[in-house]
C-alpha cells in the first residue's frame, strides 16, 4: 500500500516538475491542486479493491499491447488441416498431461491461450475507444444544453431522448449490418488507414474485410454511447452554473467556450469520470455481445466473443472449456474497470475525501 | 397541476420522441445499400415481373418521405405486412411480444425474490456475510458476459439435471385459445381486455385453469428468468441496501424510535421511504426485460420480440423492424411515465 502511494507521489511530483519547467511558478501557483492529487493518491492506495482493480486493468492492458506480438501461434493457420484430433481438444494440465496447448484448443485446433491474447487486445481497444469518443461526445452537449437552457436545451434534450428511447442493441445491429462494406470499400484502396487500424487491433492487412466489421461496431457503440452522458452532464451544469463563480467568470468578460471549458467542467467531471470507469466494463461485454450474435468480425479473427458463440455449438460436450477460459478473461476484463470504479467512486467523492484528509491529519499526529 | 395533466403534458412530448425513433429507423434502413426486395423474396423466385410487383407495394420507387408515410400510415392502422412471411405484422408481433411478457415475468419474479431479501438482509446486518456476498453478486453480475452465465446455467440445470427443456413454448389448449377469441363478443369491454391479456399463454392457461400448462411455462422459462434476475438481483439489492441505510440513518426514524414504536413498524416507516430509488430500478428493469432479451432468447432458443427483431434486421425486413421499434420505444416511453406515476404514489410529497 505504501509503495503505491509512493509511485503515484512521485508521478504527480514529477509533472508538477515538468510543469514548473515550462512555465516556471506552476508549482507554487497549483499548490492546492497538487495537495488535492496527493490525497487521492492516498485514498486510493488505502482502497484494497481499488488496488486490485487497478492491478487487473494494468495487467490486462500489458496483455493487450504485447498480446498480439506475444501470441506463439497465428491465428490465421488453421491446425485441423493437419491433424483433425485437434479440434476442440480438452485442457491438458502439466501433471498428468504434458501436450502442448494447456487450456485446449477451439474448433480450428488453435491454442486457445495464444487466441485470447490476440482477443484481448481486440476486446480492450474497441472498449476505450467507445468510452473515449461517445463520452466527450455527450459531455459536450450535455454542457452546451444545460448552459444555454431554453430552445437549444430542449432540441438537444428531445434528441437524447429519442436515443434513449431507442433500443441501443438495434441500432447496433442496424449498423453493423449496414456499415461494413463501405468501410471495407474505404480500407480497400486507403492503404494508410488500412496499415494503422490493422496495426490497432494487431490483425492482418489481409484481413480489412473484418477490420470493417470492427469498426463498424464501434461507430454504432460510439453513437448508442453518448446520451447518458449528455443527460447526467446536463443535470450537473444546471446547478453549477448558478453558482457565484460562474457569474465571475461571465461579468470578467470570459468567452462562453472558456467559461463552458475551464470553469463549469471541471466542477461536473467526477461523476462523469466514475461513469466512463464502470462504462468501459459495459463497452467490452457489449462489444463480446455483439459479437456473440455474429454481427462482428467472422473467421479467422478470434473475437473473444466470438469464439463463445462458435463453441456454443458443441456445447457441453467438447466445448466447455473454451467458454469457461474466454468467458472467465472476458470476466476479469470487465471485473478490473468495475473494481477501479467503485474505489474512484469514494476518491472522487469531496465528502469521502475530507475523510481521509481527516484521518491522515491524526496519523500523523500520532 | 393535477396528476391528469401532468400526464396529458408527458403524452404530448412523447409524441416527437416516437416520430424521431421512426424516422431514424427508417433512416438506418434507407442507407442499407442492400436490395430489400431480393432478400425478402429470395434468390429461387426471382423473377422481373414479382420483383415488380413488390416494388410497387411497398413504394420503393417512390422518393424516401413518400415510403416513410406510407409506413407510418399502416403501421398506425395496423395492416402493416410482413414481406417475408406475407401476414399481418401485428399477428406475429403479438405472439412474440406474448412469449417475451412471459420471460419478463419469470424473470422480474426472480430479480425480485433476489433483490428485495438480500437487500434488506444486507441493510440490517451491514458488513455482515451477506453483504459482502450482495456485494460480489453485484459485481459479477455487471462484469460477467450474459451469456457465459447462461452457458454455465445449462451445463448445471440443463445438461446435469435436466430439469428444464430447451425448445417450444407451451400453449393452452386450442379450446381454450378459442373461448378466449370469442370473449369480447359475449362481454362488451372487459371481454377485450381479457382476451388481450389471454393471448399471453400463461396467462390464457390460468383464465382456463389449465395449471399444467402454467407449470410447464414456468419449467420451460424458469431457468433463463434465474439467469436475468441473477445478472441484474444483485445490482437490485445493492439498491435497495443504499436506500434503506440512508432512511434509517433520517431524523424521522430516531424520532420514531424515540416515540417508541414497535421495531416492525419503525422498519415500515423506513422501508416506505427507501422504496422510491428501487422502484425506479425496478421499473426501468421490467421495461428493459420487455424489450427483449436478445442474447437469453438466443442461448435457451425462445423466439421472443428480440429475437424477431434480429431475424428481422438480418433479412431487412424493414415493416417488421419499424414494428418492433415503435413498440419498444412506446413501452420504453410507458415505463417511464409509469415509474413516474408510482413515485407519487409511494411519496405522497411528490406532486405534479
Amino acid at each position: 500500500m505504501e509503495t503505491i502511494f509512493r509511485l503515484l507521489r512521485s508521478i504527480i511530483w514529477s509533472y508538477a516538475k515538468l510543469r514548473e519547467k515550462i512555465s516556471p511558478g506552476w508549482i507554487q501557483k497549483n499548490s492546492s491542486r497538487i495537495k488535492e492529487w496527493e490525497l487521492m493518491a492516498y485514498a486510493y492506495s488505502r482502497s484494497l479493491i481499488g488496488v486490485i482493480g487497478g492491478v487487473i486493468v494494468l495487467a490486462v492492458f500489458i496483455l493487450a499491447v504485447i498480446g498480439p506480438l506475444l501470441a506463439w501461434e497465428p491465428y490465421w493457420e488453421y491446425k485441423i488441416v493437419y491433424d483433425e484430433s485437434l479440434r476442440y481438444r480438452g485442457p491438458c494440465l502439466p501433471p498428468s498431461c504434458t501436450g502442448y496447448p494447456l487450456l485446449g484448443t477451439d474448433e480450428w485446433g488453435r491454442d486457445i491461450i495464444a487466441m485470447s491474447l490476440y482477443g484481448f487486445r481486440i476486446s480492450f481497444v474497441i472498449s476505450i475507444v467507445v468510452v473515449l469518443l461517445g463520452a466527450p461526445l455527450g459531455i459536450i452537449l450535455g454542457l452546451i444544453a444545460g448552459y444555454k437552457g431554453g430552445v437549444v436545451d430542449e432540441i438537444i434534450m428531445r434528441i437524447t431522448d429519442i436515443f434513449l428511447a431507442f433500443p441501443g442493441l438495434v441500432l447496433a445491429i442496424a449498423f453493423a449490418s449496414v456499415l461494413p462494406q463501405r468501410i471495407r470499400g474505404f480500407l480497400e484502396v486507403n492503404n494508410i488507414a488500412r496499415a494503422f487500424f490493422s496495426g490497432l487491433f494487431g490483425l492482418r492487412q489481409e484481413e480489412y474485410g473484418q477490420l470493417a466489421a470492427l469498426l463498424s461496431i464501434w461507430i454504432a457503440m460510439v453513437i448508442v454511447w453518448w446520451p447518458g452522458y449528455a443527460r447526467i452532464v446536463r443535470g450537473s451544469v444546471l446547478s453549477v452554473r448558478e453558482m457565484p463563480f460562474v457569474e465571475a467568470a461571465k461579468l470578467s468578460g470570459l468567452s462562453t467556450w472558456s467559461i463552458l471549458f475551464k470553469h463549469i467542467l471541471p466542477n461536473v467531471l467526477s461523476p462523469v469520470l466514475v461513469m466512463m470507469t464502470f462504462d468501459i466494463a459495459t463497452a467490452t461485454l457489449f462489444a463480446a455481445s455483439l459479437s456473440f450474435l455474429g454481427l462482428g468480425p467472422q473467421e479467422p479473427v478470434p473475437e473473444l466473443g466470438f469464439m463463445i458463440s462458435k463453441a456454443g455449438g458443441y456445447f457441453p460436450e467438447r466445448s466447455s472449456h473454451v467458454v469457461i477460459y474466454l468467458g472467465f478473461i472476458l470476466l476479469m476484463m470487465a471485473l478490473g474497470w468495475n473494481l477501479l470504479g467503485d474505489a474512484l467512486r469514494d476518491i472522487l467523492d469531496p465528502r469521502t475525501r475530507r475523510a481521509i484528509e481527516y484521518r491522515l491529519e491524526k496519523e500523523k499526529k500520532k | 397541476m393535477g396528476l391528469a395533466s401532468f400526464i396529458a403534458r408527458r403524452i404530448l412530448t412523447f409524441i416527437p420522441t416516437l416520430i424521431g425513433v421512426l424516422l431514424i429507423t427508417y433512416l438506418i434502413a434507407y442507407a442499407i445499400p442492400a436490395d430489400p426486395v431480393r432478400a425478402w423474396v429470395g434468390e429461387k423466385l426471382m423473377n422481373p415481373e414479382t420483383l415488380e410487383q413488390i416494388k410497387t407495394k411497398y413504394k420503393f420507387n417512390a422518393p424516401w418521405y413518400e415510403q416513410f408515410m406510407f409506413l407510418i400510415q399502416q403501421l398506425l392502422t395496423g395492416q402493416l405486412e410482413d414481406p417475408v412471411r406475407h401476414r399481418n405484422v401485428f399477428t406475429e408481433l403479438t405472439s412474440r411480444f406474448a412469449v417475451t411478457v412471459e420471460l419478463a415475468i419469470v424473470g422480474f419474479m426472480f430479480l425480485v425474490i433476489i433483490g428485495l431479501p438480500l437487500g434488506i438482509i444486507a441493510a440490517i446486518k451491514k458488513d455482515s456475510p451477506v453483504d459482502f456476498a450482495v456485494r460480489v453478486l453485484a459485481l459479477l453480475g455487471s462484469s460477467l458476459p450474459s451469456f457465459v452465465l447462461y452457458y454455465f446455467l445449462i451445463l448445471v440445470l440443463f445438461v446435469h439435471t435436466r430439469t428444464t427443456y430447451l425448445a417450444g413454448i407451451p400453449m393452452p389448449s386450442g379450446k381454450c385459445i378459442s373461448d378466449l377469441a370469442a370473449l369480447p363478443q359475449s362481454v362488451p369491454v372487459l371481454g377485450n381486455v381479457a382476451s388481450a391479456i389471454g393471448s399471453v399463454p400463461m396467462f390464457g392457461a390460468m383464465m382456463c385453469g389449465e395449471w399444467s400448462v402454467v407449470a410447464d411455462t414456468f419449467k420451460r422459462l424458469y431457468l433463463p428468468g434465474l439467469a436475468l434476475g441473477l445478472l441484474n438481483g444483485g445490482f437490485i439489492a445493492r439498491i435497495v441496501r443504499n436506500s434503506l441505510l440512508d432512511s434509517l440513518s433520517a431524523e424521522f426514524i430516531l424520532y420514531a424510535k424515540a416515540r417508541g414504536l414497535r421495531k416492525l413498524s419503525v422498519w415500515k416507516h423506513a422501508l416506505r421511504n427507501a422504496m422510491v430509488p428501487v422502484v425506479t430500478v425496478l421499473g426501468l428493469n421490467f421495461g428493459g426485460l420487455l424489450s427483449g432479451a436478445i442474447i437469453a432468447e438466443t442461448v435457451f432458443n425462445i423466439p421472443g420480440l428480440g429475437r424477431y427483431m434480429y431475424d428481422a434486421i438480418m433479412r431487412l425486413n424493414f415493416p417488421v423492424i419499424i414494428a418492433c421499434t415503435f413498440l419498444i420505444a412506446v413501452i420504453y416511453i410507458v415505463v417511464n411515465l409509469v415509474v413516474d406515476i408510482l413515485y407519487a404514489v409511494i411519496d405522497p410529497r411528490i406532486r405534479y
